[in-house]
């Protein structure tokens, strides 16, 4: 228990936020806010200016992804709060705890339409996995503490708390903290007759597949994963949320399942007969055609929220629990039970894929997966990767070779343009001594540019490497594969110069337009030590391969070869 | 489908019946009854029986955090 000696509910807020181990915090000022703010002064709470509340919100949840800690954004009411409704949702869609703090106007003014005045709490409801407003000071710490253990789990999430300015600003006793309260439900494991029931279809099992989702992060059970699969000989995958749970070169790992996944990893799906869902939610982008998903398969599904069973595909075994209760209960179990190993499955898996299928540069010209390929080859290994979204985050997702999960950061549920750069912030905070870079599209870079003053003001080494196609990239895809090459404003051949915008702002920046020249240039953006653009300038019509058509199966999967790229 | 549901802020039925709308649901009669420090609400949702099925497990989830917050 410690002891406070907060004066307002303005540095009361404050004392709690360090209490609960929170070093940083992205944000915004503006009125209702104000209290909020002044008590920073003088305060060792680290706030990060960011010029835009939507990139606070993202700063946040890269920082929450990239650490495993809660991230803290804040903003003032009206247009301040609803600009952070992106970056909560982005949270609440990819299961990463936040907790966002709004300023309020005063409790008087509530429901006049008074001047930046709305219902926010209402708004953040469907977003959130709670949203509060506190009318009254005393509730002021019970409510906080409370967000950042709903935020925490069983499953994170995003957690909103709104507070009147009059709150921020009201006396409040000299006290006691009480000792943060642990969460009711203890972590759960799931009954052991579920766990035999489930390596019972493991062991009978002639095609089984693991997949990782992203609740094997978010259960900080990656070793286990690592080890569960490595004592079968298992051929596993993961969906963009678990890329990096398998062991960095692990061969029986067959790449990102999905849409834009690789083949072996989707057709061994297909093919398989027992299927291990491990903290993933069966996304549309990873099913393709639910009813035509793995049909052949068994499937045991394990998870913390029971809601997610059946949601989607019917299971045959649920796990629910803890994914790191439950791992440890799997990789006991098959320890004591005489399981086969399944080499020849895996071997057979493998032979399904091949290399990633891409369009070839014309003459001349930059390829976008030539400049990634090129990136990933001399990247350090332990690098974090932030990515906006679009065509650059699938070549990424494709081609990254995280080590762990928290080191590939993106927008996976609730794709949403303009998160890279401050994801990228967000995780440069969390872990000030390692490179971090942010992959981004000419799009979505656009979307969060004015962050590149946030980087120059805190001297962030953030490395931004921007491939740009001069379009909308992935609608442009689309439009020429399902809209009969109808192309309805994705062009953005008039970008602005990049380079000069980035050295407007402070950075060192680059631009390569030819593949002779990436090497070098990679070399000198990766010894920088200041924030850096290298600015990509890629040809235009490059797709992602493969694709498998939304609302189809793997057996309809496109590589390009129909669609080549017109002279 | 009838539950029988406490609730420990009572602008949850907001988020509940925007969560039956979102799952293709209805609710046919809504009660509420504040208590001392709950509110306890009996509701009749209608619905194709799988999305009421979702309902059901997403107000679990919905109602477990209201309750955790409340502590």
């Amino acid at each position: 228990m410690s002891e406070s000696a907060a004066s307002t509910g303005a540095q009361l807020v404050l004392d709690i936020l360090t209490d609960e181990g929170v070093e940083v915090v992205f944000g915004y000022p503006g009125g209702a806010i104000m209290p909020l703010y002044d008590a920073m002064v003088g305060h060792p709470m680290r706030h990060i200016l960011t010029r835009h509340e939507a990139a606070a919100a993202f700063a946040a949840g890269g920082y929450a992804r990239s650490s495993g800690r809660v991230g803290v954004c804040m903003a003032t009411s009206g247009p301040g709060a609803t600009n952070l409704v992106t970056g909560i949702l982005d949270s609440q869609m990819d299961s990463i705890p936040i907790v966002a703090i709004t300023g309020q106007v005063r409790s008087e003014l509530m429901g006049t339409d008074g001047f930046q005045e709305a219902d926010v709490t209402s708004i953040m409801g469907p977003v959130t996995k709670r949203s509060v407003c506190v009318r009254r000071v005393e509730d002021l710490e019970r409510t906080l503490r409370a967000a950042f253990r709903v935020a925490r789990g069983p499953r994170p999430g995003p957690v909103l708390v709104d507070i009147p300015s009059d709150i921020l600003k009201a006396a409040v006793p000299r006290m006691d903290f009480f000792a943060a309260r642990p969460i009711a439900t203890s972590p759960e494991r799931p009954d052991d007759e579920a766990i035999e029931a489930a390596l019972d279809l493991l062991r009978d099992a002639k095609r089984p597949v693991i997949v990782a989702g992203g609740g094997v992060r978010s259960a900080n059970a990656v070793h286990l994963f690592r080890e569960f699969v490595g004592m079968l000989d298992v051929p596993h995958t993961a969906t963009i949320n678990g890329l990096g749970c398998a062991t960095p070169g692990d061969p029986n790992f067959l790449g990102m399942l999905g849409m834009h996944g690789w083949k072996a990893a989707n057709l061994a799906v297909n093919g398989a007969d027992v299927l291990f869902a491990l903290g993933m939610r069966f996304d549309d982008r990873v099913t393709g055609k639910p009813d035509r998903f793995a049909r052949g398969a068994q499937i045991v599904h394990a998870d913390v929220d029971a809601s997610e069973f059946g949601k989607i595909i019917p299971v045959t075994v649920a796990l629910r629990g803890d994914l790191r209760a439950t791992l440890t209960a799997l990789v006991r179990g098959a320890a004591r039970r005489e399981m086969p190993h399944f080499t020849g499955w895996t071997a057979e898996a493998k032979s399904f894929g091949g290399p990633l299928p891409a369009d070839r540069a014309p003459h001349g010209e930059l390829s976008a997966t030539d400049a990634l390929d090129a990136f990933f080859a001399v990247a350090p290994a332990d690098m974090i990767v932030a990515t906006d979204v679009g065509q650059h985050q699938m070549w990424a997702a494709q081609r990254q070779r995280a080590t762990h999960p928290r080191n590939f950061v993106t927008s996976a549920g609730l794709g949403s343009m303009g998160f890279g750069l401050p994801a990228a912030i967000g995780a440069q905070m969390a872990h000030p001594d390692r490179t971090v870079v942010a992959i981004c599209g000419d799009g979505g870079f656009q979307m969060s540019i004015a962050e590149l003053a946030t980087l120059k003001r805190f001297a962030l080494p953030v490395k931004i490497l921007l491939i740009d196609n001069q379009r909308l990239g992935m609608v442009r895809q689309w439009q020429e594969l399902f809209y009969d090459r109808r192309y309805s404003h994705t062009d953005l051949s008039d970008n602005p110069d990049f380079v000069a915008v980035a050295r407007g702002y402070g950075l060192r920046a680059e631009r390569v337009e030819d593949a002779g020249e990436l090497r070098d240039a990679l070399e000198r953006f990766f010894r920088a030590k200041e924030p850096s653009l290298l600015h990509c300038a890629c040809f235009p019509a490059e797709n992602v391969w493969p694709l498998i058509p939304p609302g189809a199966t793997v057996h309809d999967a496109m590589d390009g070869a129909p669609h080549a790229i017109p002279a | 489908m009838t539950l029988s549901l406490v609730m420990h802020d009572w602008r949850l039925l907001e988020r509940i019946v925007g969560l039956t709308n979102r799952l293709g649901c209805a609710y046919t009669s809504v009660n509420v009854r504040a208590g001392d420090a709950h509110y306890h609400a009996t509701i009749e949702f209608a619905g194709p029986p799988d999305a009421l099925r979702r309902l059901d497990a997403q107000l679990t989830r919905l109602l477990n955090d209201d309750k955790e917050m409340s502590r």
